[in-house]
């Protein structure tokens, strides 16, 4: 078939200028090599900090002398939050439980039992489904009349505000960082490529003058492009997985499992999935690379 | 993968339509009759490049400018019959080379009409100059083969380019390598032949898709008088098929011996067209020579 003689022209043209064809190679390989030993950190860090960010909790403290109905109130306008999609879940804590959760926290819990009565308030421990609905939540809330003079809301304002920059500036810097290096890598094996259109200009001339339409002449190095894109994605697959079994996972198994089960499974991407990505991903640049290289330079 | 098809089915079409055909009474040379017509002649849709009944070559007033107000051609009007043999001579820089790179739309005219087979290559649209290509085979002074294929593939490469299957391949490639004296040096690449053999190389190439036209650019420019006359021969025998031949040249003692049509160029005008030698009348001594 003709795509079996279009292959053969792009492996013709691979070893007619392999210095060439090597480049473009070596250029995907470290393309891919990046973006594989990124997609894992940034998955690590960005499940990190949404781990993170889940244990931001709004606390709302309710007045001793507060009456029932005044708590069954704030109770029903925190309902409403969760109906409208902002609470994710919240629970009441009472005097007595708050009183036995401090007594389960100190390493002498007798100094309590000194006291004349319970001092510590009663609550409402709310998670938002989202940090940053926080502070619409304390809105909310924030002027109810079963709240405690004293305590009123607490919540770790800072923490929040700064776990959310942080996670957006995560996903961002991510996101920027990858699509640049994509553009160079496409730029580099353009370019690559297009020094493989150069150095066979004249066969180029010769094809046109015998009749050759574009696509004829483009196909083998739009080939060769993928070729030399999933060789490079192949070998920084291999050299991956070479750290990943030698290095991560051995780091990981060694250290402190506290440390590691707390995110390094539950942000990882499966290794055969990433080698799906990786290759699709070298492939589609050499594709990429060339074309745009082939709609410049082989205008015919 | 639809262009591919594409090109598969014109390719078939052209192949039918540039067929040998006989336009002289003069039998077919033994040698090459042994170029069959391909095997495979399914008759297709939009043939792309069939030539009419008209002439083969036909220039309107064509006017080629280059940048810079520098004339290729200045005004040229003439017609060239289907399986006429012709001459095209005149000095460095008369315009020789211009006129057969507008045959084949490596240019176009600045003005007037370029009318190959009846069609008017202005109006001929980009993406089927490939077909017109195919339609025409052409020769020239450099060879223009490619350095990294031996003989054959040089051949075979314009067979794949119209889309013929391997086997055909297989089977047409030696015929015609035979055909211009090449036998059992298929093998070899261009830098391993002489002059004259690559030359025959190309020839063999803008033959192989049996073309209705046959256009040289100093074929015999490169090449030692012997030679060139082997050459010549050869285009001549080509001719006798009924294949329309164009040669530019510079070669005096060739156009003279063989007294065909000659059509001579000075600065872009064409100021003799007459059969005979190159240059038979003694007033344009001076300006062809
Ligand atoms: N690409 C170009 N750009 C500008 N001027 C050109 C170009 N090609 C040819 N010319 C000019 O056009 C004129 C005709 O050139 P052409 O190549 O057709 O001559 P020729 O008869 O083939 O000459 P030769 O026998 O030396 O090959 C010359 O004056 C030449 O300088
Ligand atoms: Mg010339």
């Amino acid at each position: 078939m003709r795509l079996g003689m279009f292959f053969r022209e792009a492996l013709r043209s691979i070893r007619a200028n392999a210095a060439i064809s090597v480049a473009a190679t070596v250029t995907a390989l470290i393309a891919v090599f990046i973006l594989g030993a990124f997609i894992p950190s940034f998955m690590y860090v960005r499940s990190a900090v949404s781990a993170q960010t889940s244990k931001v909790d709004v606390d709302v403290y309710i007045s001793d002398t507060a009456s029932v109905k005044q708590v069954n109130a704030l109770r029903d306008k925190i309902g409403t939050l969760k109906t409208d999609g902002q609470v994710a879940e919240f629970t009441y804590v009472s005097k007595d439980d708050a009183l036995r959760l401090m007594r389960e926290r100190l390493r002498d819990p007798s100094v309590l039992d000194q006291l004349p009565s319970n001092p510590l308030p009663a609550k409402f421990n709310i998670q938002p489904t989202d940090p940053a609905n926080a502070n619409a939540i304390v809105a909310a809330v924030k002027d109810d009349a079963a709240l405690d003079p004293t305590e009123g809301i607490v919540y770790p304002q800072t923490t929040a505000d700064r776990l959310l920059t942080a996670a957006k500036f995560v996903q961002w810097a991510g996101f920027a960082l990858i699509g640049i290096l994509l553009v160079a890598a496409v730029l580099l094996i353009g370019n690559t490529i297009r020094l493989s259109i150069f150095a066979r200009r004249r066969e180029v001339e010769v094809m046109r003058l015998v009749g050759a339409t574009n696509w004829f002449i483009r196909w083998p190095f739009m080939i060769e492009g993928v070729i030399c894109g999933l060789v490079g994605a192949v070998v920084a697959v291999a050299m991956l997985w070479g750290i990943k079994v030698g290095v991560v996972d051995a780091w990981a198994s060694g250290a402190d499992t506290a440390l590691t089960k707390s995110g390094s499974t539950a942000g990882a991407i499966a290794f055969p999935l990433l080698t799906v990505v990786l290759v699709g991903a070298g492939a589609l640049l050499g594709a990429v690379g060339s074309g745009i290289t082939l709609r410049r330079f082989l205008r015919i | 993968m639809a262009r591919i098809d594409d090109d598969i089915h014109h390719a078939d079409s052209t192949q039918r339509a540039f067929t040998l055909v006989e336009v002289r009474p003069e039998p077919v040379p033994a040698d090459l009759a042994v170029v069959t017509p391909p095997s495979s002649e399914k008759r297709r849709r939009g043939d792309v490049f069939r030539p009419g009944p008209g002439p083969m070559v036909q220039f309107q007033g064509v006017i080629k400018r280059y940048d810079g107000d520098v004339r290729g051609l200045d005004g040229v009007s003439v017609s060239i019959a289907a399986g006429e043999f012709v001459f095209l001579v005149g000095q460095s820089g008369s315009g020789k080379s211009t006129f057969i790179r507008l045959c084949i739309r490596e240019l176009r005219a600045t003005s007037g009409h370029v009318i190959i087979g009846g069609r008017d290559l202005g109006e001929l649209r980009r993406s089927k100059v490939p077909y017109l290509r195919r339609a025409i085979g052409c020769v020239f002074q450099d060879f223009r083969l490619l350095p990294d294929r031996t003989a054959s593939e040089n051949v075979a490469y314009a067979l794949q380019v119209t889309g013929h299957s391997r086997q055909e391949v297989n089977r047409r490639v030696p015929e015609i390598l035979a055909l211009v004296g090449l036998d059992g040096k298929g093998d070899r690449l261009p830098r391993e032949l002489s002059g004259g053999e690559q030359q025959r190389v190309s020839i063999a190439r803008a033959l192989v898709n049996q073309p209705r036209l046959l256009i040289a650019d100093e074929p015999t420019g490169n090449l030692d008088p012997d030679t060139s006359q082997g050459i010549m021969d050869l285009l001549t025998r080509i001719n006798r098929t009924g294949t329309t031949v164009l040669v530019a040249t510079h070669d005096r003692d060739t156009v003279d011996r063989m007294q065909q049509r000659v059509i001579a160029l000075h600065k872009g005008r064409i100021v003799r067209d007459a059969e005979g030698g190159y240059n038979e009348d003694p007033g344009d001594t001076g300006e062809i020579a």
